[in-house]
């Protein structure tokens, strides 16, 4: 192992863990004030299956809640998120920095390169459990939250070994492609997918097992806060990330490096085939760099596609037809269920398709999804070009500051809307599959509201891009605070006194007029707008004032 | 309009935050010269052409280029320039020709069988994705980009770095051909060969001070020469050092090199009568030789 490569990862990488565990801890805080001051009897009354796929233990009291709710999801989602990020740079964003070269021109190995890198992973990885463990305990304790009978190690330990995993598959994708962006997507698909399956099946009658072949099944399928360690559960994990550690560092070694990394899309193999050369050469050669707008359409179609079909396909139409396989306790029971705990997983009412969709796909996946896309455009929007340094190139053209925003946006909210689109057929289509008989009007209302919302965080990360001209601050900036926001949304109608304040959440105005029953709330849609526009406004000021950037 | 000068700075003072990277730079480019910006890296070339082209803003002080000010008209100003950045960065995934594509665009059209003209020249590959191109072969697409629009003013900013000698020649080449259809170019570079053989007045730069500009010529009739001289036995260099106009002597055994200036006769009859001179050869000086003879104090005391 090379000390200097893991001191330089670990030192270029510990921000980013860092922001991840303190926002975590304050978000666990939080949660942890707010149930405390709930009444806990509401939970005795819950169906099993619904306790399950919430992740809530029988006894349910305090500190299981605040811990399933945090750690079980959002964090977990959040460290894995971070760990991702750094095992698909590991040897791949060395290659598309082109540092690559200067680093192996030293006397040593592509093993021991990739080897230190892997450390300082596992390191930070490790780091940052601890402090979570840490503050879960502390969180605990200064709130006198009785915590006896509970492994918050053990669900902090599943954790860690779930965010390895991933870790590794992007670390062991990178070293195959050399493409950072093709590791970090595939794994973040890998992860979404297993995310959902995992909660999804558990409640479908006869696939319960499916179940098992989402890796996302042995971080929590055993219930690690209530039952302790899973060891069974662990080790396959960790045979997962002893393959993967394999698969990088044999594939990192027999690989031709990359000098600058440039991906090839599908378009360029079209473009490159004789058959459809002059086709596609019409359509996409030229036509893709027409104008700004289009060309930073075009950068970004991969993460179009997979985003508007996952949601079409897997949020959308199979949700529908699996309403009818739900297990039969869950209908009727929802009479019970007191309203300010359905807010928390979005309002849905688990007895009706509205609002089983609302659970499933509207709830926390839906503005997931446009956020994913938005805030990708519109972190890179600026601070892309600018890192990238390419921004001088282009103004030396005769085009205004203003004017790359408006157009960058304009492909901000073409994408928005075309995520949000395939959510509306998809969810359309899926009703129909499994005659729902859902509004379809309603459909369309609540999927222009999440677009709306996954705009106002696009023009977030627009005017932090505009302001600082930096990528990363833009995409973890906008993340940091649609998180505390969704959170600030969910929570804060728990607690009478501050039940008002849920308003400055944007969250607030997308389903608390509960849009699936009720159709559109053109007023909250107008104060998505609205916000939309202040933002780009916002930004057009923050840039036209500022000194570009000369490099990343 | 067509009067004004194509580039002009007027007490262009730029800091980041204690550093000071252009200090009150005075400066006038005429139309229809090739004017070479000189300075060590780091000297504030970069920010110099940064600022006028409304990248970066002015701590103090003003710019125009055509008459038009550098941030009020900043929009308008591009219709009239090309511009070569230092350090040249692409778009990766895009071929050569989809990159013109896309400047072409933004300016409304270009002259397609001109740019094919220049990517003959200087031997581009327009068809290969930047991204797969070695670093002079970039340059090549970053030079197109810059004459296709046939410009008024081309703004470059170390622009043969990466090139091959021959693709050199042919880019100096292009610079006198713009040049005779009255554009402007303003050429910031270290390598002094380069601006010597191309610009008709140079500036040179040192710590974010204009030390000096000169025309080529009137630099070169300063008449500076080095002069070797090859004698039969072993010289002092004491011998040299008090003559007029002689200046960097070295001795190296029966071998003087020493800078010179003035009449050559004085020089030979003094070494004559002392030793038996074998042979002497002289050449033009540099232009780097030039700046440190002619300007070494102002440099000391900026460097200072």
């Amino acid at each position: 192992m090379l000390t200097n490569v893991f001191t330089k990862t670990t030192r270029d990488r510990w921000k980013g863990m860092a922001i991840g565990v303190v926002s975590l801890a304050a978000l666990f805080f939080f949660a942890m004030s707010v149930y405390r001051d709930i009444d806990l009897s509401v939970y005795t009354n819950l169906p099993e299956v619904f306790r399950t796929l919430m992740d809530i233990p029988k006894d349910a009291d305090v500190g299981s809640l605040a811990y399933g709710a945090i750690f079980g999801s959002y964090g977990t989602l959040t460290i894995a998120a971070v760990t991702v990020s750094m095992g698909s740079s590991s040897i791949a964003g060395e290659e598309r920095k082109g540092t690559i070269g200067l680093l192996l021109g030293n006397p040593k190995s592509r093993v021991s390169v990739l080897s230190s890198k892997a450390a300082s992973l596992v390191l930070l990885l490790g780091l940052g459990s601890l402090a979570l463990w840490g503050a879960g305990l502390g969180s605990a304790a200064i709130l006198g939250v009785e915590t006896g009978g509970m492994h918050v190690g053990a669900l902090v330990f599943h954790m860690f070994a779930i965010s390895a995993f991933f870790g590794f598959l992007a670390m062991a994708i990178g070293a195959w492609t050399g493409s950072p962006g093709m590791a970090s997507g595939v794994t973040a698909g890998v992860m979404f997918i297993s995310f959902v399956g995992a909660g999804l099946f558990p409640i479908i009658k006869g696939w319960e097992n499916v179940t098992k072949v989402f890796p996302w099944y042995y971080f929590n399928g055993s219930k690690p806060v209530t039952n302790g360690v899973d060891w069974g559960h662990i080790a396959v994990l960790f045979a997962g990330i002893v393959v993967f550690v394999v698969a990088a560092l044999v594939g990192v070694t027999r690989r031709d490096l990359k000098s600058q990394a440039v991906g090839v899309t599908l378009l360029d193999r079209l473009r490159g085939n004789p058959l459809t050369h002059n086709v596609i050469d019409r359509l996409a050669g030229s036509a893709r760099v027409s104008r700004i707008w289009v060309k930073t359409a075009s950068e970004h179609q991969g993460l179009l596609f997979v985003t508007a079909a996952l949601m079409f396909f897997m949020m959308g139409v199979m949700i529908g037809p699996m309403y009818g396989f739900i297990d039969e306790a869950m209908v009727g029971l929802m009479d019970n269920f007191p309203e300010v705990l359905l807010a928390l997983f979005g309002g849905g009412d688990m007895g009706t398709p509205e609002g089983w969709y609302q659970i499933e796909s509207f709830g926390m996946m839906a503005p997931i999804a446009v956020m994913v896309v938005t805030v990708a455009i519109g972190a890179r929007a600026l601070a892309g070009e600018e890192q990238h340094r390419t921004m001088g190139l282009l103004l030396a053209n005769p085009v205004k500051r203003s004017t790359i925003i408006y157009q960058k946006t304009f492909a901000m909210a073409l994408y928005g809307l075309a995520v949000g689109f395939s959510t509306f057929a998809g969810v359309a289509i899926g009703s129909l599959l499994g005659g729902l008989g859902m509004n379809v009007g309603n459909i369309a209302a609540t999927s222009l509201l999440v677009t709306l919302v996954g705009l106002v965080f696009g023009a977030f990360a627009v005017a932090l891009s505009a302001a600082t001209g930096r990528v990363n601050v833009a995409v973890y900036g906008t993340v940091g605070v649609a998180l505390i926001l969704y959170v600030l949304n969910a929570l804060l109608p728990f607690n009478d006194r501050l039940v008002g304040y849920a308003k400055v959440s944007p969250f607030y105005y997308y389903l608390t007029s509960d849009p699936l029953m009720n159709g559109m709330n053109w007023n909250h849609g107008a104060v998505l707008t609205v916000l939309t526009i202040m933002l780009i406004v916002l930004s057009v000021i923050l840039f036209q004032r500022r000194d570009l950037r000369q490099s990343g | 309009m067509a009067t004004s000068a194509a580039i002009v700075a007027e007490g262009l003072t730029k800091h980041y935050g204690n550093v000071r990277a252009l200090i009150d730079l005075d400066l006038s480019v005429e139309r229809g010269e090739i004017f070479g910006f000189l300075g060590p890296n780091g000297a504030g070339k970069t920010t110099m052409i940064r600022t006028i082209l409304d990248e970066i803003r002015p701590t103090s002080g003003r710019a125009s280029i055509v008459g038009l000010d550098s941030h009020a008209d900043a929009v308008e100003i591009r219709h009239h320039i090309g511009y070569v950045p230092g350090d040249l960065a692409l778009y990766p995934n895009l071929t050569g020709h989809d990159t013109l594509t896309y400047f072409a665009n933004l300016r409304g059209g270009v002259d397609w069988p001109y740019v094919d003209t220049l990517a003959d020249r200087l031997d581009a590959d327009l068809s290969k994705k930047v991204g797969d191109l070695s670093s002079g072969n970039r340059q090549k697409v970053g030079l197109i980009q810059a004459f296709m629009n046939k410009p008024e003013v081309l703004i470059m900013d170390e622009p043969s770095s990466g090139l091959d000698p021959l693709v050199q020649r042919e880019f100096q080449a292009l610079l006198r051909e713009v040049i005779a259809d009255s554009s402007t170019v303003f050429l910031s570079s270290h390598t002094l060969s380069e601006v010597q053989r191309v610009a008709d007045r140079v500036g040179i730069i040192r710590h974010g001070k204009l030390i000096a500009v000169e025309a080529v010529a009137s630099l070169r009739s300063k008449g500076i020469r080095t002069v070797e001289l090859f004698f039969d036995s072993p010289v002092d260099a004491a011998v040299f050092e008090p003559l007029p106009g002689v200046g960097d002597v070295t001795v190296q055994n029966h071998h003087v090199t020493l800078s010179f200036s003035g009449q050559m006769e004085t020089l030979l009859r003094v070494v004559t009568e002392r030793y038996t001179l074998l042979d002497i050869s002289t050449q033009e000086a540099d232009l780097e030789e030039i700046f440190l003879t002619y300007y070494r104090d102002d440099v000391n005391e900026v460097v200072a």
